[in-house]
């Protein structure tokens, strides 16, 4: 058990120990509740057939969702990406989960993003424009742009969100990269 | 421990991988000691000053210590000065990396190869005419790794390679004169004209920028022994897209 908790993240052999011994002398009914709500995630844990994130049922609960702009579709790259967006409570359309990113040298292309898949969810008519959200590395980058080529060729309105300083940044705190993207990225300013 | 601390090197990051929660292996080029393996300790905590550093295609200065295989990298330094690569740019800059790790052994200096490579990112980066630097990045590949290759020399007869002759490359022989029409099917077109500019390094002819990269594609291969390209693999499924 010690061994099988050390496959979570930051968990090292003591920290692995301290768990298994908490959960089986001081909390067995918790235990045994954890063990049941992995074993069903396992079993009932699927892909959206919509935005692709983990779900349970066929389409997610916001996919469904009546209050979300069906025309805007942002794509990001892991769960927690999109856990991002949602936080800045400023984007109500919808989204779509790469579970990854173009990464050439590690033989990851648009076959194993399943780039079809994408491209089908992003021309259903619904979807006006397509946000692209990935992150800000050469990967990111890369993927970003394909996406924008081949989306924006089939009719659809592309953008990409900003880069630059941090809200409440200071120049003298900014790593030097982000300060020489952001000069190249400047825009007009009244 | 300790064995060897070196500092202020100019290097590129070709690639890197997770280690352990909150670190990062990244495979290094440096100018003066080649290709290695560095951990980053701790670049992958959301607050450590080298996370999003640590990229690929741009210049850095890398400072590390250690012995054993794996050094630890020290101090890093963004020297920046070259925008970042986009597009199509980004994806032959793969092409690249992939190439230094697959072929370039583990620290082995090869400082021209190097200035190369960097010569190469920096035309990429411009987003302007790259076929002379690529060529260029991979014929210094070649030649830093000891293969050898002779471009303008006759590998059967010793004599200098004729303009106006159609030879066949020979692997790990060199151009051989054609005689006769066709006697290899296979081997696609060589004129002399093309080897000379490659050994002169002048690319403006449309004729010897095709020729010259249909002939390095095929040494490549020969070299890799058969190992696949994945970037070039990837670059070709995301144009059919
Ligand atoms: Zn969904």
């Amino acid at each position: 058990m010690i061994e099988s908790l050390r496959c979570l993240p930051g968990v090292g052999p003591k920290s692995a120990q301290r768990m298994a011994y908490h959960l089986l002398q001081r909390d067995r009914r918790g235990a045994e509740r954890l063990g049941q709500a992995i074993t069903e995630a396992l079993q009932h844990l699927r892909h959206c057939t919509q935005c692709n994130n983990f779900t349970e049922a066929e389409v997610c609960e916001r996919c469904l969702s009546a209050r979300r702009d069906h025309s805007l579709l942002c794509i990001v790259e892991m769960p927690i990406d999109l856990n991002s967006m949602e936080q800045t409570h400023a984007f109500s359309g919808l989204y779509y989960v790469l579970m990854g990113r173009l990464s050439p040298l590690d033989g990851i292309g648009p076959k194993e993003l399943a780039f079809e898949r994408l491209i089908q969810r992003a021309t259903d008519g619904e979807v006006k424009e397509v946000i692209l959200a990935t992150n800000f590395t050469n990967e990111g980058e890369a993927t970003a742009h394909y996406l924008s080529e081949t989306l924006h060729a089939r009719g659809l309105k592309v953008s990409r969100i900003a880069r630059g300083l941090p809200v409440g940044g200071e120049l003298e705190y900014t790593d030097a990269a982000t300060v020489a993207q952001a000069l190249l990225e400047r825009r007009d300013y009244q | 421990m300790g064995r060897q601390r070196v500092d202020g090197q100019t290097c590129f990051v070709l690639h890197h991988h997770p280690y352990s929660e909150t670190s990062l292996i990244i495979d290094v080029f440096s100018r003066d000691h080649g290709r290695l393996p560095l951990l980053a300790r701790g670049a992958r905590r959301p607050r450590s000053a080298m996370r999003g550093m640590l990229m690929a295609f741009q210049p850095l200065e890398l400072g590390w210590f250690g012995g054993g295989e794996v050094r630890t990298l020290a101090k890093a330094e963004w020297l920046g000065g070259m925008p970042l690569l986009s597009g199509r740019c980004l994806m032959l800059g793969y092409y690249l990396n992939e190439l230094l790790v697959k072929l370039l052994p583990r620290e082995d200096a090869h400082a021209a190869l190097f200035d190369t490579y960097f010569a190469a990112l920096s035309a990429l980066a411009q987003g302007g005419a790259d076929a002379p630097e690529l060529r260029r990045f991979e014929i210094s590949l070649l030649r830093e790794l000891g293969y050898g290759l002779t471009l303008d020399v006759d590998a059967d007869s010793g004599e200098p390679v004729q303009t106006s002759a159609d030879y066949a490359f020979v692997l790990e022989r060199g151009p051989v004169q054609k005689v006769g029409a066709g006697d290899t099917a296979l081997e696609q077109g060589l004129r002399g004209k093309t080897l000379i500019d490659m050994a002169a390094d002048d690319y403006s002819d449309p004729r010897t920028r095709l020729e010259s990269k249909i002939l390095m594609r095929r040494l490549l291969a020969h070299h890799l022994g058969g190992q696949p390209l994945q970037a070039r693999r990837v670059f070709m499924e995301l144009q059919e897209l």
